[in-house]
C-alpha cells in the first residue's frame, strides 16, 4: 500500500505537468475541430461539421502533405539507424580511450539551439552556399544543385538534428548486450558477420525499435526544421497546421489536423510496440 | 508522509500561480519586430513615455500572430494597443474584437487622411506602404515600368517572389490577376499567369529580410519587395532602387486598433493620437521609407524617391480588406495546390 503511494506521489508532478499542459488543451481543441469556418467572419457558433476531417482523407493535397509526412518520418528514422548503429558500436566496442570524445561529438550538437542550427545548414545549402560553391569552384557541376526547399534539405537538416537521440538510445541496448554471448556464438564457429546478425543485432532490437519510434515520432511532429529547410514549398503536416492556425486563422481546419497527427503518432507507437514484443520474444 | 504531500502541495501551487505585474501606467504594445520596433520606439514610444510618465511594453509578432492572439484571449486581451495589417484588422473588427476608435478623443483626427479610417472606425491606418518592384540598379540599367518586365526571359531565374502567406504574395496575385484579365471572384488568370515564374524563382520568400541577403549574395537582380524594407537597405549600401509599375503598385495599411478588454483605453487611445502627430509621423515616415497617413508630413527627397509619389501614388491599387479577408483561405488553398506544387 505504501509503496504504491510512494509510487503515485513521485508521479505526480509529470501527471500534473501532462495533464496541464497536454490532455486538457486537447480535449479544448475537440469541439473546435468540428465546428464551421466562415472565411472573415470566423468561427461559427454552435455549427457542427465533420468537413475539416474528410477533407483530410479526400482533398488531394492534404493527403500529399499526410504520406509525404510520414514518408519523411520513415526517411529520417532509416538514415538516422545507418548512421547511429556503427557510431554507436564504436562508442561501445572501441577503444575504450575513443569513448568520451566521441560520445561528446554525438551530444554536442544537442547543446545548440534548433534554430542556429537550421540556419547553419541554410548556410551550407542554399544555391550560393558553401556546398554549391564548392562543387562549382571545383568544376563537378555548372548549376548550382537545388538542396533546399525539397525533400533533399529537409531530411539532412531532421537526421542530424535527431542522429544524438538514435545514438544514445542505442548506445544503451548495445551496452546491455553481454559479451560472453557473442564469445559463446564465435566459439561455435560462427563468423563475425553472423555473430553479429544472429546475436548481437537481435539483442539491441529494443534500442533499434526505441529509437527508431523516438525519432520517428520527433520528425512527423518537427516545425522549425521543416519550416526553414523546406521553405513554403516542402509542406509537412506540422507546417501546414501552422499555416492554417497561424496564416488562414482557421481554427477548425487546424485543430482538425492536429488531431490527425495526434492519432497517427498514438498509432504507430502501438504497432511498433507489438513488433518489439514480438521481435524480442523470437530473439 | 504528511509533511511532504503539504511540500508538494506548496510547489505545485507556487508554480501555478501567475504573478500579474501589470501597473496602472503600463501600456502593452503589439507591434512588428525588426527595423519597425527600432522606430516605433524611436518616434512613438519615446514621446510617448516622457509626456505621459507611463511605460510601454512590446509584444513582437507579425499581423497573422497578433490576430491570433487577440482571437484566443478574446474580450480579455492582455493587449492594449496593437499594429497589424488592415486585412487583419477588418477579421478582428468583423468578429467583434476591437474597441471603435473615439475621435473626439485624438487630437490629431482632423489632419488624418479619410483612407486611412477603417470600417465604423474601428482602427486607423498609422502608415502607408506598398508592394512594388526593387531592382538592382547596377544589373538593371532600364528602370522596369510595368509588372510584365519580372516575367522577362532576361530575368528568368534572378527573381523573387513572396509567398502568399506575405503581404506581397498575395498582393502580387491580385495585382497580376487583374492585369490578366481576371477579377477578385475569378483568380484562374492570375495563377495560371504565376506559375511558371513561381517555379523558376530563386525562392518564394516567406520573411521579407530573406531578400536582403538574396541581394547581397548576388542570387537575384529583381524581386517583388516593399519599398521601405528597399529604403533601409539602398541607406546601408545596397544598390537597390524602387520602380512602380504602370498597371500600379498594391497599397498596404499597416494599421493601430485597440482590442476589447483593454483597462485603459483612454491610455491606448492617447498612445493613437502620439502615433497620429504629424511631427511624429514625419519621424517614423523618415526613418522607416514609408509613406504618412497625416496630410501635414512633408518628406525629404531621400525618402520621397523611395514612397511613391505624384503619379504612382494614383495609379496605386488598394485591396478592399473586407473583401480580401473573405477571398485570402481560398485564394492561399488554391496557391498551395496550384502554384507550389
Amino acid at each position: 500500500m505504501r509503496s504504491w503511494r510512494t509510487g503515485v506521489l513521485l508521479f505526480s508532478p509529470l501527471l500534473l505537468v501532462l495533464a496541464g499542459a497536454f490532455i486538457v488543451p486537447l480535449i479544448l481543441l475537440a469541439p473546435t475541430s468540428f465546428r464551421e469556418y466562415q472565411p472573415g467572419m470566423g468561427i461559427v457558433a454552435g455549427s457542427f461539421t465533420l468537413q475539416n476531417y474528410v477533407r483530410i482523407v479526400a482533398d488531394d493535397y492534404y493527403r500529399e502533405v499526410v504520406l509525404r509526412t510520414l514518408g519523411l518520418g520513415v526517411g529520417v528514422t532509416v538514415a538516422c539507424l545507418l548512421l547511429g548503429y556503427p557510431v554507436a558500436y564504436l562508442i561501445v566496442r572501441g577503444r575504450p580511450g575513443w569513448r568520451l570524445p566521441l560520445t561528446l561529438l554525438v551530444i554536442f550538437p544537442l547543446m545548440l539551439n534548433l534554430v542556429v542550427r537550421s540556419f547553419g545548414w541554410i548556410v551550407l545549402l542554399t544555391n550560393r552556399g558553401v556546398v554549391n560553391n564548392l562543387l562549382i569552384d571545383v568544376g563537378l557541376i555548372e548549376a548550382p544543385l537545388k538542396l533546399m526547399f525539397n525533400v533533399t534539405g529537409v531530411t539532412i537538416g531532421l537526421t542530424h538534428i535527431y542522429l544524438p537521440f538514435m545514438v544514445l538510445m542505442l548506445v544503451a541496448a548495445l551496452q546491455n548486450v553481454p559479451r560472453d554471448l557473442e564469445a559463446a556464438a564465435a566459439t561455435l564457429g560462427s563468423s563475425r558477420f553472423h555473430v553479429f546478425r544472429a546475436v548481437t543485432l537481435p539483442l539491441t532490437a529494443p534500442g533499434i525499435i526505441a529509437g527508431s519510434i523516438l525519432v520517428f515520432v520527433l520528425t512527423i511532429s518537427a516545425l522549425v526544421t521543416p519550416r526553414m529547410l523546406g521553405g513554403p514549398t516542402y509542406q509537412v503536416m506540422a507546417t501546414l497546421i501552422y499555416d492554417e492556425y497561424m496564416q488562414l486563422l482557421d481554427w477548425p481546419s487546424g485543430s482538425a489536423l492536429s488531431f490527425a497527427l495526434a492519432l497517427a503518432t498514438l498509432l504507430i507507437i502501438w504497432i511498433s510496440s507489438r513488433m518489439t514484443k514480438r521481435w524480442a520474444g523470437l530473439a | 508522509m504528511k509533511s511532504r504531500i503539504k511540500l508538494l502541495t506548496a510547489a505545485t501551487m507556487l508554480a501555478g500561480v501567475a504573478v500579474s505585474s501589470a501597473s496602472a501606467q503600463e501600456l502593452v504594445l503589439g507591434e512588428f519586430g525588426g527595423s519597425f520596433a527600432d522606430n516605433v520606439k524611436a518616434c512613438y514610444i519615446d514621446v510617448f513615455e516622457k509626456e505621459t510618465g507611463a511605460t510601454v511594453v512590446t509584444k513582437l509578432a507579425n499581423s497573422a500572430q497578433q490576430a491570433a492572439a487577440i482571437r484566443a484571449t478574446a474580450g480579455q486581451s492582455d493587449m492594449d494597443v496593437v499594429f497589424a495589417d488592415d486585412a487583419f484588422a477588418v477579421q478582428m473588427a468583423n468578429e467583434g474584437l476591437l474597441v471603435t476608435l473615439d475621435r473626439a478623443k485624438l487630437g490629431n483626427a482632423p489632419e488624418i487622411i479619410d483612407g486611412a479610417w477603417g470600417k465604423d472606425d474601428a482602427y486607423v491606418a498609422a502608415m502607408l506602404g506598398s508592394t512594388t518592384i526593387i531592382y538592382n540598379k547596377d544589373k538593371i540599367t532600364t528602370p522596369p515600368t510595368s509588372w510584365n518586365d519580372l516575367f522577362d526571359e532576361a530575368y528568368k531565374g534572378r527573381v523573387t517572389i513572396g509567398d502568399i502567406s506575405g503581404t506581397t504574395g498575395w498582393q502580387f496575385l491580385a495585382a497580376v490577376n487583374k492585369m490578366a484579365g481576371g477579377s477578385l471572384d475569378d483568380i484562374t488568370p492570375g495563377i495560371e499567369k504565376i506559375k511558371p515564374l513561381a517555379k523558376d524563382a530563386v525562392l518564394l520568400y516567406t520573411q521579407a529580410d530573406q531578400v536582403v541577403s538574396l541581394f547581397e549574395r548576388g542570387e537575384i537582380d529583381i524581386a517583388v519587395w516593399y519599398p521601405d524594407r528597399a529604403g533601409v537597405q539602398i541607406g546601408n549600401g545596397l544598390p537597390l532602387a524602387v520602380a512602380y509599375p504602370k498597371e500600379g503598385a498594391v497599397g498596404i495599411r499597416p494599421s493601430i486598433m485597440i482590442p476589447k478588454g483593454t483597462e485603459q483605453e483612454d491610455l491606448a487611445l492617447k498612445f493613437i493620437d502620439t502615433v497620429l502627430d504629424a511631427e511624429n509621423q514625419k519621424c517614423f515616415s523618415e526613418r522607416q521609407f514609408i509613406g504618412s497617413v497625416n496630410k501635414n508630413v512633408s518628406l525629404s527627397d531621400a525618402v520621397s524617391a523611395v514612397v511613391p509619389t505624384g503619379e504612382a501614388l494614383n495609379d496605386m491599387m488598394f485591396l478592399d480588406p473586407s473583401e480580401m479577408a473573405t477571398k485570402l483561405p481560398e485564394w492561399t488553398r488554391r496557391w498551395q495546390r496550384e502554384v507550389l506544387r
